[in-house]
């Protein structure tokens, strides 16, 4: 699938939403984690794992969060880089970025800066990002070199990366699943 | 899940795009009951799966990888 077509499919499937995913997150998240994240954002969960457990974020750090959706991930980070810290939560669907300024304001923190872009054109500088998270978001990209460049580029030297996301074995499901558009947006 | 990378292909992309200390944390089988959670997923494509993928199979259409890594 061309890129126009599949960024098309993600918006479509995306912005169609309307119920809640609470579920995912109750499978993904602790009740500990669950806590200090709004309402909203629980019920907007859509990541593939947890890898917030494996993340070494400290105080003071700049995480951007590649895809942040409803915020979930976005909250739980700039809790751990505190208010000398920066979390720039980017997304390029506009009722994701809303959602999580929404959440962000809820959770009254103030270092959660929201951007709407593409994550195969961050508009943010070289080496200017300290840890970059990501949540079941790079398999939906048709340019994964090309985000995982991105990545590698607003990173310093030294710089961290932490991700969940979905990867398949060798063997192909059968192509009725695979061409299903459904199946490119989730 | 259909532009999802191989784990093998997904590191060997990381170590092309410059990271290293490349570590896969934590794997964990998707299901299609998994995937039936994500609304994204229509229950007409959810149907399409479990007429078409095999029982033994729909315990692990996927797996969730827990991926950490570190700019050169």
């Amino acid at each position: 699938m061309h890129t126009d077509e599949l960024k098309a499919v993600v918006r479509d499937a995306y912005t169609a939403i309307d119920s809640s995913t609470e579920a995912i997150a109750y499978k993904l998240y602790s009740p500990h984690e669950l806590a200090q994240v709004p309402r909203s954002a629980v019920e907007g969960a859509l990541g593939v794992g947890n890898h917030l457990r494996f993340a070494q974020i400290e105080e003071g750090e700049t995480v951007l969060d590649l895809g942040c959706g409803a915020g979930i991930d976005s909250v739980l980070a700039a809790r751990r880089t505190g208010p000398t810290g920066q979390m720039i939560a980017l997304d390029f669907l506009p009722e994701m970025v809303e959602r999580t300024s929404a959440a962000a304001a809820e959770a009254r923190l103030a270092n959660i800066e929201t951007l709407e872009a593409e994550m195969e054109a961050i508009p943010l500088a070289d080496e200017s990002v300290d840890h970059v998270i990501s949540n079941g978001v790079i398999n939906l990209s048709a340019r994964k070199r090309r985000v995982l460049a991105e990545c590698a580029r607003v990173l310093g030297p030294g710089g961290k990366l932490s991700l969940s996301d979905l990867t398949v074995g060798d063997e192909e499901l059968p192509p009725e699943v695979l061409l299903h558009p459904a199946t490119w947006a989730g | 899940m259909a532009g999802a990378l191989t784990e093998r292909d997904f590191v060997e992309k990381l170590e092309k795009a410059g990271f290293e200390q490349i570590e896969v944390h934590h794997r964990e089988p998707v299901s299609v009951d998994d995937l039936a959670l994500y609304p994204l997923f229509t229950p007409e494509l959810i149907q399409l799966m479990r007429t078409l993928i095999p029982s033994e199979r729909e315990a692990a259409v996927a797996t969730s990888v827990v991926i950490t890594a570190r700019r050169a």
